[in-house]
């Protein structure tokens, strides 16, 4: 009895999550991840009877959306039931231990867990006037990153200010943060950028951690490919609206009350790589086009300094002879980013410059 | 307001078959053939295929109905549905909300999910044994 005390499934039992539920729910991941099915079972097999993942969460300069996004929501999802029955040895938003208790608790997690435990960071690394901005019990967080990271088995750079800087970066950056991917260099990392981001992607990172031992597939930006592999816009329901040059240009018009698509109101999903538009939020619920907002972008490198959230785009090159062009611009610069259709990808590209949040940052 | 009300004309709708049904379909036959020659089983993510609504269909009036249905509530409504085939199961999942998360062909005796595990046994006649001592 005592050694299945520590097991994730008997864990959860405890919470009234069945064995079925748990294998039902590793199925699930499996094909969101695009694994082989019988990685399901694998999952739910080493999950179940693997001793619980120890697991340090270190908060940083951050918000606590992305703790909140995951423990978090209106229900108990599984992804926040099965976070709770991680063995999380510390983080400080969820302890009870505080001050000098909690202190030795991050001491203790890491000599009995050297070289095994998963460190999940949240928040950005401020670097300026030696990391002195932002502290925790007299040591920098840059410090304490350069402290407990090499004993880690791997590191989850959670959010978008762990996985590239976040707000805490965006223009002018008053504290140096940096990603961090900034610091560590000899670590296996993973990046699961979005603010927040969606809890299914950790449980699915910790999952395929797990089971096979090793980190999913990653994109060059680090983000696990099974989640991030297609950007919004290549998923969204109103795709077939940009296709035919139907938007909506006020929040309040025809097209938006038709559910045309939002591009010309500054949607970012054609330049970012997300899973919304298929693994929705709050429970498959709804998911920001769906309620009638464009995309911010916000799992993309320095999305908060891309030019405004209600900026289409792609504009006509020359801004004075915007009024007039307004109009065509619209089909025109939709198609522009088409990925479907490179051919009018070439021709659009030709009469117009195509901009990125990428160039609107320089 | 569901997705429903608002008239979009998703691309996947179209009403063709678009041949990739009966490609599983010669799959599902590949995998029975093993598990009757060497007992292997195996399974198909459905979700996994670029499948049209009417391609789900044909493979489903191809398959047709078996003996045996089973429901399960896991955290939202699973559906084990035998095939005429023996050894070909249909198991569909959804979640609380009732949106589809998962679909699967198993190719096997008896699907996994179904299955009692031997731990969950084993913990299950402890239990029992507990209820009976207090008895006396
Ligand atoms: S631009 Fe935005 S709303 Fe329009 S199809 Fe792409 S992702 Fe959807
Ligand atoms: S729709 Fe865009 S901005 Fe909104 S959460 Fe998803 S990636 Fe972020």
């Amino acid at each position: 009895m005592r050694e299945q005390e520590g097991r994730l499934v008997a864990s959860l039992a405890q919470q009234g999550i069945s064995r079925r539920t748990f294998m039902k729910y590793c199925a699930t991941l499996a094909s969101m991840m695009a694994l082989p099915p019988s990685a399901g079972i694998a999952m739910a097999e080493a999950m179940a009877s693997s001793r619980r993942p120890s697991v340090i969460w270190l908060p940083f300069q951050e918000c606590t959306g992305c703790t909140e996004s995951i423990t978090r929501s209106h229900s108990p999802t599984l992804e926040g039931l099965i976070f709770d029955a991680i063995s999380l040895d510390y983080q400080e938003t969820l302890m009870a231990a505080a001050g000098h208790q909690a202190e030795e608790a991050l001491e203790k997690a890491i000599e009995d867990n050297k070289g095994k435990f998963v460190l999940i960071i949240d928040g950005s690394v401020a670097t300026g006037l030696d990391g002195a901005y932002s502290c925790i019990a007299g040591r920098s967080n840059l410090e304490l990153l350069k402290k407990v990271a090499p004993h880690a088995a791997a590191i989850v750079a959670m959010g978008s200010c762990a996985a590239y800087g976040g707000i805490p970066k965006a223009n002018p950056n008053p504290t140096a943060a940096v990603s961090v991917s900034d610091i560590i260099k000899d670590k296996p990392i993973v990046n699961i950028p979005g603010c927040p981001p969606i809890p299914v992607v950790m449980t699915g990172v910790l999952a395929h951690f797990l089971t096979f031992g090793s980190l999913p597939e990653l994109d060059k930006l680090g983000r696990p490919k099974a989640f991030y592999g297609e950007t919004i816009h290549d998923r969204c329901y109103r795709r077939p609206f940009y296709d035919q040059g139907k938007f909506a240009k006020t929040f309040d018009d025809d097209g938006a009350r038709n559910g045309w698509c939002l591009f010309e109101l500054g949607c970012k999903g054609p330049i970012t790589y997300n899973a919304c538009a298929t693994v929705k939020w709050n429970g498959g619920t709804s998911w920001p086009v769906e309620s009638g907002h464009g995309c911010l972008g916000c799992s993309e490198p320095d999305f908060w300094d891309g030019g405004g959230f209600y900026k289409a785009l792609s504009m006509p090159a020359n801004p004075l002879k915007l009024a007039a062009g307004a109009a065509v611009a619209g089909a025109a610069a939709g198609v522009a980013i088409s990925f479907a259709n490179r051919a009018k990808k070439g021709a659009a590209k030709a009469a117009h410059e195509t901009t990125t949040l990428a160039d609107l940052e320089k | 307001m569901g997705l429903e009300s608002i008239p979009v004309v998703t691309q996947s709708a179209s009403d063709g078959l678009t041949g990739n049904a009966a490609a599983v379909l010669r799959e599902i036959a590949a995998r029975l053939e093993s598990l009757a020659k060497e007992g292997q089983s195996g399974i198909i993510d459905l979700g996994a295929m670029p499948l049209s609504p009417a391609d789900k269909a044909w493979l489903a009036d191809k398959l047709g109905q078996g003996e045996v249905e089973i429901n399960l509530e896991l955290d939202g409504p699973s559906h084990v549905r035998e095939t005429r085939y023996a050894g070909v199961w249909w198991l569909l999942h959804h979640n609380p909300q009732g949106a589809v998360t998962g679909e699967f062909i198993e190719i096997t005796r008896i699907p996994e999910l179904v299955l009692a595990h031997p731990a969950d046994i084993i913990s299950g006649s402890e239990s029992l044994n507990f209820l009976i001592d207090d008895l006396c």
